[in-house]
């Protein structure tokens, strides 16, 4: 153990024992903010790691995460390898594989956390794998999102529960499905979902690195079943919405009787701020639901390595992680493995009454894990290539 | 010590160089990549390779047609509907009327237009709601607006913004007090040989006016081939008009797109000229059309016609006007709506209160800066046009006709430069070679597009000072400072505060100078409302467009209120006098 760990693991010792602050450090935390729920959260951690720590938690609210990726990245090129400005970073797929290949992020920190441990990764390989690539202890998992469908209830009583059901409602009802352009997340996460469905017999291709074969090979049914679907999507697929969050307002509008999201909790959310009508209804797929973890990495050049681990170790205990799954603060799922925690801590986990536009519970019936990460840009690419440069 | 006359002159100077070398530095920063030169990118030779690839790109073409027709149509139909409007109310009652109902909408920022008629235009907007109330459907009807491939929409949203631009500069061209009683006289002239009331303006009036209306009309059209925010929010994506893809190009992650963001910028700089050129072409075909019809010596000539465009026109206008704000108020207060309900199920105040915490910080950036900008502005404009009267009057003729000639250059040419095509080499050049805080940056090009406006609207009320006032105060031998600080600004007060509200309602309104040159980092209520437009709340983008309504309004209220209270002679004299009526009761 070299001495910066121990000295790490002091640190976080103490941290936990609530003794004295460890320094005045101010980190921080490069994350998307385009979720006032996830705000709101992030602001309850900052204000929790100030008091038993003593550290200041900045949020910078990324719009799209690439820029604080390539923000370290031209640190790096100028010769910045210790006064970094980006400290923690929300990461995962392609984000956290261009910063692994650039070498940007701190290495092997991840298994000396206390908490991480109740992950149990060595039963949970998800915990470990990010997007088909080790994770090689540069970021920690942070929390667990898998794609939901809802739908209208009013106008529709048996929603599809595959992809095949789902092309024959698109014919039944034209004009009332859509999915986001694939340079949207919530776009090219459609497309994986549609491939790993039709490819369900034979998927290991999909989670190794991609080559011209296996594209042509796996993504033949796909283009098949795309070129079915966009003629009798919403405005015959010609414009198609930039944003995920399009969709949920052209279903609040009632335009669209079904549409999909990776935030299963922001449903309900949004019912009750009246954004989404009373008769909405969320499921999961009956194939299985494409599923990922969601990481918190440190860059390589962070001035306060030690207070940047104190901060992840937080977050990754019940406490912070029982509180982020609540439906109100943000209903992102746990990584904690519960059946390691104490019975008191497990406690904090049992859900509160349950809404009814909510996923009930147990509804996720598989895990369709990510494909490898070098299928989102070959499929991203394709898109455009076939179906046209829209902007 | 520097004397008052020198400063004046120094400022008149800076002026002209604050307008115009952003602008050139921007279209050389562009230009420069465009071109195959980006030392930080490693490309340090010239070719024309960027446009060999830009003319590979997949409907580049329909891009550029797209930015094109909607700008040209949008103008058309503007100008016409302005001119009818003019035609038919000119000795009408409805005038004053008609006036005060598109001043509001001038300083609507278009962003706010836009999603203002997004709201309206949208299978789940009122309209759409009536119809299925007759139909009996329960679903939003699936017509092509908005998003249409053809931009019908944009049309709509940019033609609307305009027709009021149009029509109120004309309306202060007629009422320029020598050409309004020249004006008068040919048409009474034009009436007694039996000419209709509209006839005789389209054959009489307007060859005197449209001179006067050309470059405003031309600046509306240079912007509305390269706005973005309007085709952004209601215009195809299949492909998008081309302002729209340079927008995205600029902003993309892979940084060697620069390239053929640049030559697209380029690209847009051409089509915006195209259509000037086109603009200028009908023009000729009208006017040697117009000089026929002139001669032809029909009374009625295109009397009915016109009059029924223009209450059509002018009808449609008031109900959208109507239809968008009531929309806007009831969607930023409802509940759960089911379609086709005509009203929502229940009023709640969460959207507000949400919106208004969220808002605080651009709220009060937006108002710092406009202020910041608009003060900046009415300072440059006062000295520069008091260098204009005083230190030029003594120059040669010659130098004064160079010095207007620069002037009125400066003054378009941020309304003529398409802000794609400078806008992304500016920030290019502040980035190189100017450090400073953001906030500096956004300054400077908001005050790119301030500045022409709030010296046009100075202009107008300095010149129309009576020069009598200051040949007396010169005669009490006070300094050309005192005459300028103790006669000229009192008199000025109601223009400057109209220019200042102006200036505000410009700065507040601007999208793309803020985005871009604050990389993101500075955020108005403008650049907010354009993000959560296209956001999964309705409710919440209703209540940012009404904050965005009710920012310059409010502006404009206080520039009408405070003139009464202050430097205002008359009042005084009536308080005094009521002052002294209230003592003579009393004792």
């Amino acid at each position: 153990m070299t001495r910066s760990k121990v000295a790490g693991w002091l640190l976080i010792v103490a941290g936990m024992l609530g003794g004295m602050p460890a320094t005045a450090v101010t980190l921080q935390f490069h994350a998307w903010g385009g979720s006032a729920q996830v705000n709101d959260y992030l602001q309850w951690v900052a204000g929790q790691v100030e008091a038993r720590h003593g550290i200041t938690l900045k949020h910078v609210k990324l719009a799209d995460t690439s820029d604080a990726v390539a923000r370290v990245l031209a640190e790096k090129a100028a010769g910045n390898h210790d006064q970094g400005a980006v400290d923690l970073i929300w990461i995962n797929g392609e984000n956290f594989a261009a910063m692994q290949r650039n070498n940007l992020l701190l290495k092997n920190w991840v298994s000396d956390l206390p908490n991480f441990k109740l992950t149990n990764p060595a039963q949970n390989p998800a915990m470990t794998t990010d997007f088909g690539l080790p994770t090689r202890g540069q970021e920690a998992p942070w929390g667990k999102a898998a794609l939901v469908f809802y739908y209208n209830q009013r106008y529709l009583s048996a929603p599809p529960q595959n992809v095949q059901a789902l092309l024959s409602f698109a014919h039944t009802n034209p004009g009332r499905f859509t999915y986001p352009l694939p340079n949207d997340y919530l776009g090219i996460s459609f497309l994986k979902y549609v491939l790993l469905a039709l490819n369900a017999d034979n998927p290991d291709l999909l989670y190794a690195p991609v080559n011209a074969d296996s594209f042509a090979q796996v993504t033949r049914p796909l283009w098949a079943y795309l070129d079915k679907l966009h003629p009798v999507m919403w405005r015959q697929g010609d414009y198609m919405v930039r944003q995920a969050s399009h969709l949920q307002q052209l279903m609040g509008s009632g335009e669209l009787l079904l549409a999909f999201s990776f935030t299963a909790a922001e449903i309900p959310g949004a019912v009750t701020r009246y954004d989404l009508p009373e008769t909405v209804r969320t499921y999961a797929m009956q194939e299985g639901s494409l599923a990922n973890v969601h990481f918190v990495g440190i860059s390589y050049n962070t001035a306060h390595p030690d207070a940047a681990r104190q901060v992840v170790n937080f977050l990754l205990s019940p406490e912070a992680q029982a509180r982020k799954q609540q439906l109100a603060v943000w209903g992102d799922e746990t990584v904690l493995d519960l059946s390691l925690l104490p019975k008191a801590a497990r406690q904090r986990f049992v859900s509160q009454s349950s809404h009814p536009a909510a996923l009930p519970a147990g509804a996720i019936n598989r895990l369709l894990p990510e494909p490898h990460s070098s299928w989102t840009d070959a499929l991203r690419e394709a898109w455009f290539e076939r179906y046209g440069a829209r902007w | 010590m520097l004397r008052f006359p020198v400063i004046a002159l120094a400022v008149r100077w800076i002026f002209i160089s604050v307008l115009s070398l952003p602008i050139i530095a921007g279209v050389v920063g562009v230009m420069l990549p465009a071109f195959g030169y980006f030392p930080a990118l490693g490309q340090d030779t010239f070719s024309l390779s960027v446009f060999a690839e830009l003319w590979q790109v997949e409907g580049i073409g329909r891009m550029a047609w797209l930015s094109f027709f909607t700008g040209v149509t949008a103008t058309g139909l503007a100008a016409l509907l302005a001119i009818a409007l003019l035609a038919t109310f000119y000795q009408h009652s409805g005038l004053h009327t008609l006036q005060r109902l598109l001043s509001p909408l001038l300083v609507l920022p278009h962003a706010a237009a836009a999603i203002a008629l997004l709201f309206i235009l949208a299978p789940s907007g009122w309209a759409a709601r009536i119809g299925a109330m007759i139909t009996g459907d329960v679903l939003t009807p699936q017509w092509a607006l908005p998003y249409d491939p053809h931009g019908v929409a944009v049309i709509l949203a940019l033609a609307l913004k305009e027709l009021p631009f149009i029509f109120l500069m004309a309306l202060s061209v007629l009422t320029q007090p020598q050409l309004q009683t020249r004006l008068h006289k040919h048409i009474k002239c034009a009436q007694a040989m039996g000419y209709a009331t509209v006839t005789a303006f389209i054959k009489v009036a307007l060859p005197i006016i449209y001179p006067h209306l050309r470059l405003p009309v031309l600046a509306v059209l240079a912007y509305a081939t390269a706005n973005v925010e309007i085709p952004l929010l209601l215009g195809p994506n299949n492909p998008p008009t081309l302002a729209v893809v340079v927008l995205q190009w600029f902003n993309h992650v892979d940084l060697s797109m620069r390239f053929q963001a640049s030559a697209a910028a380029v690209l847009q700089l051409l089509v915006t000229l195209a259509a000037l050129a086109s603009w200028w072409l009908a023009e000729q075909i009208v006017a040697s059309w117009a000089k026929r019809m002139r001669l032809s010596g029909q009374r009625n000539q295109l009397s009915s016609v016109i009059q029924v465009f223009a209450w059509t026109g002018a009808l449609l206008f008031v109900i959208t006007g109507v239809l968008m704000l009531t929309s806007l108020v009831v969607w930023s207060v409802a509940t759960y709506w089911t379609f086709p309900a005509l009203l929502p199920e229940g009023v709640t105040l969460l959207h507000w209160q949400t919106a208004l915490t969220a808002l605080t910080q651009p709220l009060i950036t937006t108002l710092v800066l406009g202020i910041a900008v608009s003060l900046v502005a009415v300072t440059v404009a006062l000295l520069a046009l008091e260098a204009e009267a005083g230190f030029m009057s003594k120059r040669t003729a010659r130098w004064q006709q160079w010095d207007k000639i620069a002037v009125n250059i400066t003054l378009y040419l941020p309304l003529l430069v398409p802000g794609v095509a400078f806008l992304f080499g500016l920030v290019w050049f502040q980035q190189r070679w100017l450090a400073g805080s953001v906030i500096t940056h956004v300054f400077v090009s908001h005050l790119i597009y301030v500045l022409p406006y709030v010296f046009i609207s100075l202009a107008v009320a300095y010149r129309r000072l009576d020069p009598r006032y200051m040949k007396v105060a010169s005669g009490l031998s006070k300094s050309p400072w005192q005459v300028f600080w103790q006669v000229k600004l009192p008199m000025l007060f109601g223009p400057v505060l109209i220019a200042m509200a102006l200036g505000m309602a410009i700065s507040f309104s601007q999208y793309l100078p803020t985005l871009l040159s604050g990389g993101g980092r500075i955020t108005t209520v403008t650049t907010e409302a354009v993000a959560v437009a296209a956001g999964s709340s309705q409710r919440l983008s209703a209540v940012y467009v009404l904050v965005q309504v009710m920012l310059p309004l409010s502006g404009f209220a206080l520039a009408w209120y405070l003139p009464g209270r202050f430097f205002n002679p008359a009042a005084r004299a009536k308080r005094r006098q009521k002052r002294i009526a209230a003592n003579d009761t009393g004792t």
